[in-house]
């Protein structure tokens, strides 16, 4: 284990995602464009800050900064954040944008709970290419689903507070473009690239591994919310529950190896 | 005649209509939906309860009645079970009567275009995989080897038709001394013929004949070691006196300030004792009850034998002898390690990676394409 040199710029990430977090708060009582500009700064400044840390991370360990679970969710707020960055010039999503910085610190909230230091030997299971296929893929993939739960909250706290139909129908769309995005990603990730690396890891694609059950579970979760708006047309707040259902089991399959153990537990 | 020919084909109708109302019923959206629902109410159970464990685990876990509950019901073992199995291919069929009326309102003229394409082509590999799943479940096996293995043992390979010998088993490390991989190099025999030396490392297994071989487990020597840590105390009784020597394994060592040198001479990694044999004995491979057998010697000349054993505990077989010794650590030898290997065959691979394949084509081509 060696001391990681990416302390400094995590913190700096930390704090200006804590200072956006409270220009959102402010913004989504005041709805003042100043206020937003500053949640809008604050957000780009802690992205250049976790982007700093997770290149000097990689450049210290030597390897992609996917290989437990400090690492997993630094780099899962990174890609939350640019998730959110890449709607930020499109009109009408000014208030969905400022909730980059509140969902990005939670998760580097949770990620300062595990050990930091680096491990520049990766242990034999984690040396493979699939490494950084599988767990990039399926982090962009995710992402995608964090920007899919806070439109849907944002939706089902405008329905609450009987918000405009159009308003609405946007936050709507955002949800399930956004989950569009990701369940291809999700899919070519987690379950594609991860069965092609179990059966060369461990001898078999599919193992009922905890982890590889719970990645199942969030994609049934996507599949029937993408048939059920698709098909069937479903809109309003049952699909926008849904999306909040499947981040939050998203969210326990990528801590769940550390509760459950099974193949995935390594860091 | 007349009236068993018409009772027949009363039933056959009877059956054709149930048939009908069946694949109606499996190829509704709604259906489908309730069964991805069931799918994953089924697997977070299997996730939430904990898998293949054993039974009396269960019922520590969540007492008697619920334990028991659990067992009988195969919620232990849920992706084995019946109602599990019967689920998936009842989505599988689902699916696939989803597909074909697809396919037949797309070849009556209905709305064609990529999405349409991409959404078709990735319900069907879902039925691939699972098809993949099925080949697998009969055809192919997954099974840890018996025992370890070290340098000079050969163990026939299940269902290849061909046996290993083991060359060398070892762990690797790093300069900064981290663990960096396990490796077994084997020699591949074949009807007595020696086909050649391969190298099995995690992440790179050997696949002939169909079945792939795993480097599952590796273990440091269980009967030597590269060097012992050992504690002296003399004379026996004089705690003050404690002096730290390290000695290479079967290799003379003098005890600094005394006419004393030490050889340890055996290393069992799992001691145990057979009483009516009166002989030390490795119990099993896994380093649970270590111990060295020492040499003491005297100006040169052997005085007795003595078992050390980790931490405080003293061997009453040297109680005569003109030191104490006690065994504080030890390098363990993982250049001459034990392997264990893993065979599998699993034939439907290859229709499990199409279908994830044309999956991931289709679902990009359903989202992430134009609407035409």
């Amino acid at each position: 284990m060696w001391p990681a040199p990416d302390m400094p710029f995590f913190w700096i990430a930390f704090w200006c995602y804590l200072g956006g977090t409270v220009a959102a708060s402010i913004y989504a009582g005041l709805r003042n464009a100043v206020v937003r500009r500053a949640a809008y700064v604050l957000t780009l400044a802690g992205l250049a800050g976790n982007t700093v840390a997770l290149v000097v991370r990689s450049a210290a360990s030597g390897h992609p900064p996917v290989t437990d679970l400090f690492e997993y969710l630094t780099f899962f707020a990174w890609a939350i954040v640019v998730g959110f960055v890449v709607l930020w010039r499109r009109k009408g999503f000014e208030l969905l944008t400022v909730f980059a910085a509140p969902i990005a610190l939670a998760v580097l909230v949770v990620a300062s709970l595990f050990p930091a230091e680096i491990e520049r030997q990766l242990i034999p299971a984690l040396q493979s290419y699939w490494l950084w296929v599988h767990v990039t893929l399926a982090v962009f993939g995710e992402a995608a689903f964090a920007v899919a739960f806070a439109a849907s909250v944002l939706y089902l706290v405008g329905l609450r507070r009987g918000r405009p139909a159009a308003d609405l129908d946007v936050l709507d769309a955002v949800t399930y473009r956004a989950i569009g995005v990701g369940f291809p990603l999700f899919t070519m990730g987690a379950l594609f690239a991860g069965a092609v690396w179990a059966q060369r890891a461990w001898g078999s694609p599919w193992s009922w591994d905890p982890k590889e059950t719970s990645s199942l579970i969030v994609w049934l979760v996507y599949a029937i919310y993408l048939h059920a708006r698709l098909v069937r047309g479903w809109k309003g707040g049952g699909p926008a529950a849904l999306s909040i259902a499947g981040f939050a089991v998203t969210f326990f399959t990528i801590l769940g190896s550390k509760i459950l153990g099974g193949l995935h537990s390594y860091g | 005649m007349t009236l068993f020919l018409l009772g027949a084909a009363g039933a056959l109708a009877v059956l054709v209509v149930a048939l009908e109302r069946v694949r109606t019923w499996l190829a509704s959206m709604r259906t489908a939906v309730g069964l991805l629902v069931a799918l994953a109410v089924l697997a977070s159970l299997g996730v939430l309860i904990g898998q293949e464990l054993p039974p009396e685990t269960y019922v520590e876990r969540y007492g008697h009645a619920l334990g028991t509950f659990v067992v009988r019901t195969g919620l232990s073992s849920i992706f084995h079970s019946w109602y599990f199995l019967l689920l998936v291919w009842a989505i599988a069929l689902s699916i696939l009567l989803c597909s074909f009326g697809r396919m037949l309102r797309l070849a009556r003229g209905g709305r064609r275009g990529l999405r349409t394409l991409g959404s078709l082509l990735a319900h069907l590999s879902i039925a691939v995989i699972f098809a993949g799943g099925l080949v697998t479940a009969v055809g192919g096996f997954r099974r840890p080897a018996a025992r370890f293995l070290g340098a000079g043992d050969t163990i026939e390979v299940p269902e290849g038709g061909f046996s290993l010998r083991v060359e060398e088993a070892r762990t690797e490390f790093n300069e900064e001394g981290a663990l960096s991989d396990y490796v077994s190099i084997v020699t591949l025999l074949e009807d007595g013929r020696e086909i050649g030396r391969r190298r099995i490392e995690v992440n790179r297994p050997l696949v002939y004949h169909g079945v792939g071989v795993y480097q599952y487990e590796m273990l440091p020597a269980a009967d030597s070691i590269l060097e012992a840590h050992l504690g002296v105390l003399v004379p026996p009784d004089d705690g003050e006196r404690m002096v730290e020597v390290v000695a290479p394994f079967r290799e003379v060592v003098d005890v600094p300030g005394t006419e004393l040198s030490l050889k340890a001479l055996e290393f069992y990694a799992d001691f145990t004792y057979d009483i009516e044999q009166r002989t030390a004995e490795l119990a099993s491979v896994w380093h649970r009850n270590p111990a060295v057998l020492v040499q003491v010697l005297e100006s040169g000349r052997t005085v007795g034998e003595v078992w050390a054993f980790p931490g405080s505990r003293g061997h009453e077989g040297g109680r005569d002898l003109p030191c104490r010794v006690f065994l504080f650590d030890y390098v363990p030898d993982y250049d001459r390690g034990l392997t264990r290997f893993e065979f599998t065959r699993q034939p439907g691979t290859p229709l499990i990676y199409a279908g994830f394949l044309s999956l991931s084509i289709g679902l990009c081509l359903t989202f992430w394409t134009r609407r035409s």
